[in-house]
């Protein structure tokens, strides 16, 4: 039951930053099928920078992974600005922009991963190996009955992403930028009459998006395999999108539903592990969080409302 | 004065031919080529290898250029041979990407139709002992199903229940890439590659074993097919009512829906032809040019395919050009790898590239036509010619 918990919400953690990510994206009218890219991106330079550390300054210091996360944070919002340039400067299609920054995400990681390898190790391989990362417990709390394995072994990230995801949940309903943000995406019109710069307004929400993505993904590279490979892209960014459909494009909902996803995930791991059955089986128990994605959505995307003006490149010429 | 007109003739002409209705949609994607292999050329410099040698050794990797040395009985024309036989794979899946374009639609699933399609024939054709006359048909016949299921699948979802195709295709993809690794695992791992194990030659959609002179050649079935199902969705959009009805779904929803169209009806029949066309990609893929599957490895081929129909305008014929030259980066890749040195995964950073540019297609032409608009303002008597079109529309 603990370890259903401990990788369950270690799992569903990154994914609800990535998820956060998407919302501000879309929530400011811009459609985001780049996540995966982005937190393989940020990924990258967080992993990239750990390497490159490691190699010249020779120690590996425990703080380094917030170092990693921080360089992850600036690679995924870089990255992002070429999303950015594509939707609201250039005009591009937004769904076919998310394509492209994901297929050059892969590639020019995997690219580089290879030159700087080789550059710095003499090794061609496409893999940074990192460190394991630090875990803890919580003192007191984790003995509560029945709960108490959430406060146990904890990543250091965890902690990060939960004082990160309260202060974007307060930017995002609390605050004015939050709410031309939302406007933004209802109706950018009545934003654009109020005064607001619409175009400069998605800008920064993609530039978040991408900032809380690279987050993301740097947690998953610690999290899932510690180590930054092409096999980082696993679809989470994805799953992290239909994550945000399920909680209606509302924070506090997608946690919920990262949550479960997460606890799926493990749970179903768990089951596989305490069948008894051979290491082929756990292919079958991994569809678990898809299907039920796909189940669950086929009962509450009719209740789904996407923002109003998700999609449409902004015209101020039309009204 | 004569110079400055002479300098200003190419000039106007060069955005005349990105913004006029008839030259534009050739033009964009060539300016797009250019502007990526310009900026796949400095890359190169940049690590130190002469681009154009590293262009050369592309063409040659695919045969369209003779090597230096072959192995024996191999030439100039296998590696043709070769080359047609993944390129057949990628028209298909671009047809398959674009047929739901044109219906405003977006299969990012093909990988994944391509996958089950293929592990289908494969488990059902691949390993009986039919004879080729017999397998070769059921092997095609399975792809377009099974592929076509998973296509009117998706479109249903988005009907019915209003769940966007883009996230039922990646969790469809995730679900049969996991499934049939376990199949393939479980039942017909080849114990040594891993992989699954190789199907019987009657099943294969390329005949093996043509000897011409010195050379060994094999010929892909596939291409053939490839052709054929260009020319059956040219015709098919262009000139039918069920195409027109597609496509006008495609351009607004409402406004068909106010025609009486259909509009669910032909998003699912969009999604379901998209679907064959993945299948027919799935089984020449893996039952064509492989003979073999990697358990849980999705093609990127599937992902590239949507590049190709991009940059072929999400047009059928446009896109035999564009896979051409995608098939020539992805395949001539390994050849360049190994003779120049640049890691093979430059071909997939090239196709974004290239794709990066062909989403921008829009705004360049939105460019020229401010440039000619500023251009007619400057200089009445040159300005007398018609501006035809309104700024992008994308």
């Amino acid at each position: 039951m603990d370890t259903i918990m401990i990788d369950g919400l270690s799992f569903a953690l990154p994914l609800f930053i990535i998820a956060i990510g998407g919302i501000y994206s879309e929530r400011s009218g811009v459609t985001m099928l780049a996540l995966e890219g982005l937190q393989g991106f940020g990924a990258f330079v967080g992993a990239t920078t750990v390497v490159i550390y490691r190699t010249y300054v020779g120690a590996s210091p425990p703080w380094l992974i917030l170092l990693a996360l921080l360089f992850a944070t600036l690679g995924g919002m870089l990255f992002s600005v070429i999303h950015a340039l594509l939707c609201v400067k250039f005009r591009a299609k937004q769904t076919i922009s998310g394509v492209v920054v994901n297929i050059l995400a892969v590639a020019l990681t995997t690219f580089f991963t290879s030159l700087i390898n080789a550059a710095i190790t003499g090794n061609a391989s496409n893999k940074y190996q990192l460190d394991a990362a630090y875990r803890f417990d919580v003192p007191v709390l984790l003995s509560i009955p029945f709960l108490g394995g959430l406060f146990k072994k904890l990543y250091l990230f965890e902690l990060v992403i939960v004082v990160v995801a309260v202060l974007m949940w307060y930017l995002l309903y609390k605050t004015r930028y939050g709410l031309r943000l939302r406007a933004c995406g209802e109706n950018p019109h009545s934003l654009d009459a109020a005064g607001g710069d619409v175009n400069k307004t998605r800008f920064t929400a993609i530039l978040i998006c991408g900032a809380l993505s690279g987050l993301g993904g740097m947690c998953f590279a610690y999290s899932i395999s510690a180590n930054f490979s092409p096999s980082s892209y696993m679809g989470y960014g994805y799953l992290a999108i239909a994550g945000l459909i399920f909680g209606n494009w509302n924070i506090p909902s997608t946690l919920l539903a990262c949550l479960f996803f997460g606890f799926a995930k493990s749970s179903g791991y768990q089951l596989c592990l305490s069948m008894g059955l051979s290491s082929n089986f756990s292919d079958l128990f991994l569809i678990l969080p898809y299907v039920l994605t796909l189940l669950l959505l086929v009962f509450f995307s009719k209740h789904n409302r996407a923002p109003r003006a998700v999609g449409e490149i902004f015209d101020k010429s039309k009204r | 004065m004569s110079g400055h007109k002479g300098k200003r003739g190419p000039g106007r002409l060069f955005l005349e031919f990105l913004d006029n209705d008839k030259t534009s949609p050739v033009a964009i994607p060539l300016l797009s080529i250019l502007l990526s292999i310009l900026v796949a050329s400095v890359m190169l410099l940049v690590m130190g290898k002469n681009p154009v040698t590293a262009f050369a050794t592309f063409l040659r990797g695919c045969g369209l250029m003779p090597k230096p040395s072959y192995a024996g009985g191999q030439g100039m024309l296998t590696d043709l041979a070769s080359f047609l036989g993944i390129l057949a794979p990628m028209m298909l899946a671009s047809l398959g990407v674009i047929i739901a374009m044109q219906t405003g639609l977006f299969n990012i699933g093909v990988a994944g139709q391509m996958l089950m399609s293929g592990f289908v024939a494969t488990a059902v054709v691949g390993y009986s002992n039919l004879g080729a006359f017999l397998a070769k048909p059921l092997v095609v016949v399975i792809g377009a199903v099974v592929g076509g299921a998973l296509g009117a699948f998706i479109g249903f979802l988005k009907y019915r229940f209003n769940i966007h195709e883009v996230v039922t295709s990646i969790m469809l993809n995730y679900i049969i890439s996991y499934v049939t690794g376990f199949f393939i695992n479980t039942y017909y791992a080849d114990q040594v590659s891993r992989m699954s194990k190789v199907i019987s030659p009657q099943s294969r959609l390329t005949i093996t074993g043509i000897e011409l002179g010195s050379l060994k050649m094999s010929f892909p079935l596939g291409i053939v097919l490839a052709f054929a199902s260009v020319f059956a969705v040219r015709f098919l959009l262009d000139r039918t009512t069920t195409g027109f009805q597609l496509k006008a779904v495609g351009l607004n929803r409402d406004c068909a829906q106010y025609a009486g169209i259909n509009v669910g009806r032909n998003m699912t029949l969009a999604m379901l032809l998209s679907g064959v066309f993945a299948g027919l990609a799935g089984v020449t893929y893996y039952l064509g040019y492989f003979n073999t599957i990697v358990p849980k490895d999705l093609a990127s081929l599937g992902y590239d395919s949507i590049a190709v129909s991009l940059l072929g305008n999400t047009n059928p014929v446009g896109s035999i050009f564009s896979s051409i030259l995608i098939t020539i980066f992805q395949k001539g890749s390994v050849y360049m790898s190994s003779t120049v040195g640049v890691p093979k995964e430059i071909a997939s950073v090239i196709t974004g590239i290239l794709l990066l540019f062909s989403a921008c297609g829009a705004y360049m032409r939105y460019l020229a036509h401010r440039g000619r608009e500023r251009r007619a303002a400057s200089t009445p008597t040159a300005g007398g010619a018609e501006i035809t079109t309104g700024e992008g529309n994308a």
